[in-house]
């Protein structure tokens, strides 16, 4: 197992320097400057200049390129061109932020999205298992930024329960996390109906009623762990799109993150943000699907790593 | 959105409601019980107590800064750092700030006393130092506001209460920058992260700041001119419109700026909120490509004038956000001078056209980039139809910003729609900086602009420049270097428990707003 564990994390370097490149050339390829974005439309030809050779621009992109990864190395990108502080430190402050935010609504999806899916799945065509099956399907479908501004206009604007914008007590963390784990509940209830739909026809499931065990029993001990694998696999799956909902939900519930973060770097060609927050959401996924992968080996018997 | 669409989505509302609230029990029953219930902020926060939030993110506090020309970081540094002069917008006067009077001996000579007894927040004395040290850093940085200073030769001072710039040329806007320009502690404003916590010693000291965050700031108790009517005033950082009025009726910020005009107009009913609104700094402009063909000829420059109607669309698209202009800068600025309005006159504009060679209309596009002022895209829309109907077949050349700035300045375009932002408040800052031969900007190119600009950047007469601005104004109209058709308004919306504010044109000051709650 050990073993396993170092091999994965070796070939994790060879993951992080492809992230790294691709996100070296891409914030590159896309039209736009730097400089000319930090001077606006007011900067002179000579500002720009001096301010592209400022900040290293101006150096041959593979000079710029092996200056990169050595910093890299050294988890060292350079100062933010545009917050005026050290590219890690931005991201390193917004990231527990993005961090409560995506784990609460992790949270709330399983918790949530589990028993609705077992719900829908007792009783095949009841009116509870439409009424799921629609609610998650709309739960998938409703784009969160949109989602977003309903639940302020809703809870904060109408009804007061709940602050509309930024970070604070408990109160503040509802609504966004709310927004975010829908998406989620939408997938797992759906994914857990149909795999526990699916179980039921199998000859052990039968064997355990045959032998005189409840229902709950037979769906807790039998049915269910055999449905967990595949779910957790998506579970980890859906980081990314937890993470790409986050950029939207911190933006319009004002969450200091750094999915925010990213979105205004990219806008205003703040390389070294770019390049770090890539970096940081890259070591997530390598880290969260080395979790799923070491998870199959607890809840699957069979499964041996070597 | 049709009636059907509409109906849809509030079912849908309903039933997300719905999950919602499932989700929210399941997973965090007891927590909300415990949650601080800040939805009723207006009677959580403390008397004295302003939350403001500005319609863009602060994403620095250095005045001088790569940001420094944004408007969000112009507002937090009036209030933080002091200048040597402040403008009156209504007057247009410089009034003394951290000068008490200034004299000019010779033209290329300015002379400052120095107010005496005034300390930064950290309780150091402010010296004639600082100020040269601060002025020399703004000149030296290549700054988004650097191409201000070029004129000036040098700075010194002689004495602890006296600062002394000379000038290379009479440089005509003096005040005018000298208002934007921030006094920085000399000794501590080189030190590392300094602009985290920055000292300065205006009115308000900064209690707490995170980039692209919240900004707390604490009234300065021994400010030398009057005190602050708060004890504390929050930049509260609220990005997306909806959250940002919604926080405003729930009384979670006091007040903001720059909202939509549908925004606007379903605040007008509320009894809690008051609305406040002065002419900006900030106008409309579209700009035609001199250099490519057909805006070579100025007949079709007119033509393309004359082919829009402007009240209309003000009337359906702007209505009580913006006003006609009258001259290619804001009414607002020193130098404006009101011109002959182009009547729409569609016959007139095909007649200039045909005269111009292009009796079947011609091809061109028109760049411009989403989001760079209100409704723009509906009047990028309505541009476009009013246009087709002489026969000026304008293409959408929208873009992301980057993008479209990089085509800007490399004048990659036929024609240009955008806004700007009159920073200074003076002329010269839009007609010296866009529209000389040299600035080449949209390729116009006139000899006698150029030397009358000149001239008024370097007299010290602020009537002879008013004079020299206008001849300016009414050659760029004439020669319909662009369409100028809106200038904006500034519409401020607070809860009615925000006392004294004054409406301002660009930068809004807190200084003297007190709170009753």
């Amino acid at each position: 197992m050990a073993g396993h564990i170092a091999r994965r994390l070796l070939y994790s370097i060879f993951v992080l320097w492809g992230a790294l490149t691709i996100v070296f050339v891409a914030v590159r390829v896309i039209p736009g400057d730097p400089a000319q974005m930090m001077l606006g439309s007011s900067g002179t030809q000579a500002d720009v200049a001096a301010l592209r050779h400022r900040l290293g621009l101006d150096a041959p992109i593979g000079i710029q390129y092996v200056r990169y990864l050595a910093g890299a190395a050294r988890l060292d990108f350079g100062q933010s061109l545009r917050l005026e502080e050290p590219a890690v430190q931005a991201v390193n402050e917004r990231l527990p932020a993005t961090g409560l935010l995506a784990a609460s609504a992790m949270a709330l999806g399983v918790t949530v999205g589990l028993p609705l899916g077992v719900l829908a799945a007792l009783r095949p065509r009841s009116a509870a298992d439409y009424l799921v099956s629609v609610a998650s399907l709309a739960g998938q479908s409703v784009p969160n930024f949109w989602l977003g501004i309903m639940f302020i206009l809703i809870f904060a604007r109408e009804l007061r329960w709940l602050p509309s914008a930024g970070i604070g007590g408990l109160s503040h963390l509802v609504l966004p996390a709310v927004t975010l784990a829908l998406l989620l509940v939408g997938v797992l209830t759906r994914l857990v109906r149909s795999g526990l739909v699916e179980v039921a026809q199998e000859d052990y499931i039968r064997s355990a009623y045959a032998k005189g065990l409840a229902r709950v029993a037979v769906i807790r001990k039998h049915a269910l762990p055999n449905v967990l694998i595949p779910v957790i696999t998506v579970v980890g799956l859906q980081l990314g799109n937890l993470l790409a909902g986050a950029v939207i939900v911190e933006t319009v519930f004002a969450w200091p993150g750094a999915g925010r973060l990213l979105i205004e770097a990219i806008n205003n060609r703040d390389y070294p943000v770019v390049q770090v927050a890539v970096l940081f959401i890259t070591i997530s996924f390598i880290l969260v699907n080395l979790l799923v992968d070491m998870s199959y080996a607890y809840l699957d018997p069979r499964v041996r790593y070597q | 959105m049709t009636d059907d669409t509409r109906a849809t989505r509030g079912r849908l509302t309903r039933r997300q409601v719905l999950g919602g609230a499932i989700a929210t029990a399941g997973a965090a029953a007891g927590g909300i019980l415990l949650g601080t219930p800040e939805a009723r902020g207006a009677a959580a926060a403390a008397a004295g107590d302003l939350r403001v939030a500005l319609p863009a993110e602060i994403v620095s506090l250095d005045p001088m800064g790569a940001s420094a020309a944004e408007e969000s970081v112009r507002v937090v540094a009036a209030h933080i750092f002091d200048s040597l002069v402040v403008r009156n917008t209504r007057t247009r006067e410089f009034l003394p700030a951290l000068a008490t009077k200034w004299t000019t001996p010779d033209p290329n000579t300015w002379e400052f006393t120095i107010r005496s007894g005034v300390k930064f927040h950290d309780g150091t004395p402010l010296t004639a130092r600082d100020v040269k040290v601060s002025l020399d850093r703004m000149i030296g940085q290549p700054g988004p506001l650097a191409p201000l200073w070029t004129a000036v030769a040098g700075t010194d001072a002689p004495s602890d209460t006296t600062v002394r710039v000379r000038t290379k040329t009479p440089l005509g806007t003096m005040l005018s920058n000298l208002s934007l320009t921030s006094i920085l502690p000399a000794d501590k404003m080189n030190a590392a992260g300094f602009f985290n916590q920055p000292i300065g010693s205006g009115p308000f000291r900064v209690s707490s700041y995170r980039p692209q965050g919240d900004l707390a700031l604490a009234a300065n108790t021994s400010y030398w001119g009057p005190a602050p009517g708060v004890k504390t005033l929050t930049f509260r950082d609220i990005p997306e419109v909806a959250s940002r009025v919604t926080a405003l009726i729930t009384g979670e910020i006091d007040l903001t700026y720059a909202l939509p005009p549908d925004q606007v107009a379903s605040l007008q009913s509320n009894n809690a909120i008051r609305i406040q609104s002065t002419p900006s700094y900030r106008y409309y402009f579209i700009w035609m490509n001199i250099k490519h063909e057909p805006f070579t000829d100025v007949r079709v420059r007119q033509a393309m004038t004359y082919a829009v109607d402007v009240p209309t669309i003000l009337n359906t698209l702007l209505k009580g956000s913006a006003q006609r202009m009258t001259a290619p800068i804001p009414s607002t600025v020193f130098g404006y001078a009101p011109q002959r309005l182009y009547t729409y006159d569609p016959g007139k504009a095909k007649q200039l056209l045909t005269e111009a060679g292009h009796p079947n209309g011609f091809d061109a596009t028109m760049i411009w980039n989403p989001d760079s002022g209100p409704q723009d895209r509906e009047i990028a829309q309505a541009l476009f139809s009013y246009w087709n109907a002489v026969g000026a077949r304008i293409k959408d050349g929208q873009a992301e910003r980057g993008q479209w700035l990089t085509k800007l300045l490399a004048l990659d375009w036929d024609m240009d729609f955008q806004t700007n932002i009159v920073t200074t408040g003076d002329a010269d800052f839009v007609l010296r900086r866009l529209y000389t031969t040299s600035a080449n900007r949209m390729g116009y190119s006139s000899p006698v602009v150029d030397h009358v600009l000149d001239l008024a950047a370097q007299s010290a007469n602020q009537e002879t420049r008013k004079v020299y601005y206008g001849q300016v104004c009414e050659i760029i109209w004439d020669d319909a270097v662009g369409l100028y058709p809106f200038e904006l308004t500034a519409t401020y919306v607070s809860r009615k428990a925000v006392q004294g504010f004054v409406p301002t044109p660009s930068s809004p000051v807190f200084t003297a707003v007190t709170v009753q709650r």
